[in-house]
C-alpha cells in the first residue's frame, strides 16, 4: 500500500516536469517566432505599397514640344528631357550626393547644393557625387505623349527613336 | 449630542494636518533615521540612494551634465506636449501654424523658443556627459553596460532632435531633413531601404513630415523613457556614481541604528492578549551597496543634501533655457519650396561634421567612419579591461585612453566646426571672419 503511493508521486512527479518544460519551450518558441513574425510584419506594414506623393510614372507632353537639341528641365519631376534629332531621354535632376535637384548648365548639370558637376550624360566632372544621374525609362504612349517611368532606371545612353 | 459634535469639530480642525501626514508619511526629518525614511517613503524620492558619496555630489566631478540632460528632457516633454495642441502635421498647415505661434498663440514664441533652445542643449549636453563619464574612466566594470545604454540614449536624442527638425516645414528643415536622409541612404545593403521607410516616400512629402511627427512626439519618447528608466535603475544597482578607490580601506563608522518598532493591531481572541512586536530592517542589500554597519566616511544623507543640489541644477537648467529663450528667437525661413534648395544646404549643426566627412566621400564619410565610431563606442568598455583610474579627471594611468578619445572629440568637434562656419556656396570653403 505504502510503496503503491509512493510509486503514483513518483509518476505524478515524472509527469509534471516534461510538461512544464514543454509549456516553457512552447512558450519560448511561441513568444520568440511572435517576435520575428511581428517585426517582419511592421517592416512590411511601415514600407508604404503606394506613395501619396507625385507617381513615379507620368506624361511629359508630345514629343513636338521637346525641338531637337532641346534639354528642357521639369523640377517639379525631377528630371531633364534631352532630345537629341530623333531620339529622346530623360535624365534624373536629383543630386547623386545628398538629393538636391541639379541645374543644366552650359557643360552638362550643376548642383547648388555641393558643388557636384556632371557632363551632359550626367557623368561625374567634378565634386562629392558618387555615382553618375541616372537614366529614366521613356515610352510613347498609345495616345503619342511620352511617359517616364521613375520607377524604371535604364542605362545611360538608352534614347527612345520617335 | 454635544459630544459627538465637538469630535466632529476636532476632526475638522485635524483635517489639513491629517492629509498631508497620510500624503507624506513622514514629518520633515530632524533624525538620521527620519532622513533615510524620507527617501524610502517617497514615490519620488526613493529612485536615490539613502546616502550618497560626497564625490557624488562634488560639482567639479560630475559638472551635473547627466541631471541637466536629464532635466532638458523633461522641459522638451512638457514643451512639446504644449506645443502639439497647435501643431498639425500637414504641409499645407503645418507652416502656417508657426506664423500662429507667433502672432496669435499667447506664449507661443517662447514655448517654441525653449523647445528649440532646449533640444539643441540636450544634444550637447549628453555628449559632454560621455565625455565626462569616459574622462572619469566610470564605464569600468561594474557600469559597462550602463555605458551601452548611454550611447544609445545619445543615439535616440539625436533622432528626436533629427526628426523634430522637419516639423516645422520650411526652407532650413526640408532641406536639411533631404541631406540627411541622403546620407542614410549611403548605408550597404539596407539604406535605400531604411531611407524610404523612413521618408514613406521617394522624397520628403506629406508621408515623411506624418512618419517624423509620430517618432517624434510618440515613438522616440517613449523608448527614451524607457532607457532612461533603466539607465538611473543600474546607477543605483551599480552602487551610485563611480567613485576614486579611497586610499585606505574605509573605517566603519558607527551609526546610530534604531530598531524600528511597530505597535500591530492584534485581535483580540479569547482572553490571551499577545504581545505582537515587529522589526523592520530597513536597506540589507547585497552588492557593492552602501551596507547598514558599514557606511564610508565620505557619504552624506541624501535628504537634503542631494535632493538640494538637484533642485538647484534644475533651477539652473530651467533658468538657461529660459534666458536664452528670451534673447533668441528660433529660426524660422521661408516656407518650403521644392524647386529651390538653399545654398549651401545644411544638415542640422550636430550632423554638419558627418556632412563635412561625407563631402569628402560619400560611403566612409557617412557610414563608414560614423559606423566604426560608433561600434567602438559600444565595445568600449569590454575593449579597455584595465581597472585603474576610476572617478578621477584624467587619471595619469590612463593617459592613453584619454589621449585617443580626446583625439576623437577634437577631431569631430573640429569637423562640426569646420561644416558650420567655413563652407558656404557650392560647399565651398569660406572665412565667416
Amino acid at each position: 500500500m505504502g510503496v503503491a503511493t509512493q510509486k503514483t508521486a513518483t509518476e505524478t512527479q515524472e509527469q509534471r516536469i516534461p510538461r512544464r518544460r514543454f509549456l516553457a519551450w512552447l512558450s519560448g518558441v511561441g513568444l520568440v517566432g511572435s517576435t520575428v513574425i511581428g517585426a517582419f510584419s511592421t517592416f512590411l506594414f511601415m514600407r508604404p505599397r503606394t506613395t501619396y506623393g507625385q507617381p513615379n510614372r507620368f506624361s511629359i507632353g508630345r514629343p513636338e514640344e521637346f525641338p531637337p537639341g532641346a534639354r528642357s528641365a521639369i523640377d517639379p519631376k525631377r528630371v531633364c528631357i534631352v532630345r537629341d534629332g530623333n531620339k529622346v531621354a530623360a535624365i534624373s535632376t536629383t543630386c547623386t550626393h545628398l538629393g538636391c535637384i541639379v541645374g543644366p548648365s552650359a557643360t552638362g548639370f550643376q548642383c547648388p547644393c555641393h558643388g557636384s558637376r556632371f557632363d551632359v550624360d550626367g557623368n561625374v566632372t567634378g565634386g562629392p557625387a558618387p555615382k553618375p544621374l541616372a537614366w529614366f525609362a521613356v515610352t510613347l504612349t498609345p495616345s503619342g505623349e511620352l511617359e517616364v517611368d521613375k520607377d524604371n532606371e535604364v542605362q545611360p545612353g538608352t534614347y527612345l527613336s520617335v | 449630542m454635544s459630544k459627538d459634535r465637538t469630535s466632529t469639530l476636532k476632526s475638522l480642525a485635524d483635517l489639513p494636518a491629517n492629509v498631508a501626514r497620510s500624503v507624506f508619511r513622514n514629518p520633515l526629518p530632524s533624525s538620521d533615521r527620519g532622513r533615510a525614511a524620507t527617501s524610502f517613503t517617497n514615490f519620488f524620492l526613493h529612485v536615490q540612494p539613502v546616502r550618497v558619496s560626497r564625490q557624488a555630489l562634488r560639482p567639479s566631478y560630475t559638472l551635473g551634465l547627466g541631471l541637466i540632460s536629464f532635466f532638458l528632457f523633461v522641459i522638451l516633454t512638457a514643451t512639446g506636449v504644449l506645443l502639439m495642441f497647435y501643431y498639425v502635421p500637414s504641409t499645407e498647415q503645418a507652416y502656417n501654424r508657426m506664423l500662429d505661434l507667433r502672432s496669435s498663440v499667447a506664449f507661443g514664441v517662447i514655448l517654441r523658443n525653449m523647445h528649440r533652445w532646449a533640444a539643441h542643449g540636450m544634444v550637447a549636453c549628453v555628449f559632454l556627459h560621455m565625455c565626462r563619464v569616459f574622462f572619469t574612466g566610470s564605464y569600468k566594470p561594474p557600469r559597462e553596460f550602463n555605458w551601452v545604454i548611454g550611447v544609445c540614449l545619445f543615439g535616440l536624442t539625436l533622432l528626436s532632435s533629427f526628426t523634430g527638425y522637419l516639423l516645422p516645414w520650411d526652407q532650413l528643415a526640408f532641406w536639411a531633413i533631404t541631406v540627411g536622409t541622403s546620407i542614410a541612404g549611403y548605408a550597404p545593403f539596407v539604406g535605400k531601404v531604411v531611407k524610404f521607410i523612413l521618408l514613406g516616400d521617394a522624397t520628403v512629402g506629406q508621408e515623411a513630415l506624418l512618419r517624423f511627427y509620430v517618432l517624434h512626439v510618440v515613438v522616440l519618447p517613449l523608448v527614451l523613457t524607457i532607457f532612461v528608466a533603466v539607465h538611473f535603475w543600474r546607477i543605483r544597482k551599480d552602487g551610485g556614481l563611480a567613485k576614486a578607490e579611497p586610499r585606505s580601506t574605509p573605517k566603519p563608522v558607527a551609526v546610530h541604528v534604531e530598531l524600528q518598532e511597530e505597535q500591530i493591531p492584534v485581535p483580540a481572541m479569547g482572553s490571551v492578549a499577545v504581545a505582537a512586536r515587529r522589526f523592520t530592517i530597513q536597506g540589507l542589500v547585497r552588492g557593492p551597496l552602501i551596507k547598514v554597519g558599514m557606511l564610508e566616511e565620505d557619504t552624506v544623507f541624501s535628504w537634503p543634501n542631494l535632493l538640494i543640489a538637484e533642485l538647484f541644477v534644475l533651477m539652473l537648467t530651467i533658468a538657461g533655457v529660459m534666458l536664452v529663450s528670451i534673447l533668441f528667437n528660433a529660426p524660422l525661413e521661408q516656407p518650403v519650396n521644392v524647386m529651390h534648395p538653399p545654398n549651401p544646404a545644411k544638415a542640422p549643426w550636430y550632423f554638419l561634421g558627418l556632412q563635412e566627412q561625407v563631402s569628402y566621400s560619400a560611403f566612409w564619410g557617412g557610414i563608414g567612419v560614423p559606423g566604426i565610431e560608433l561600434l567602438l563606442l559600444l565595445l568600449l568598455p569590454y575593449i579597455d579591461r584595465g581597472k585603474e583610474g576610476v572617478g578621477r579627471w584624467f587619471a595619469r594611468q590612463r593617459i592613453l585612453a584619454n589621449t585617443i578619445f580626446l583625439l576623437f572629440v577634437i577631431v569631430n568637434i573640429g569637423l562640426i566646426i569646420i561644416g558650420t562656419f567655413f563652407r558656404g556656396a557650392n560647399w565651398q570653403f569660406v572665412s565667416p571672419f
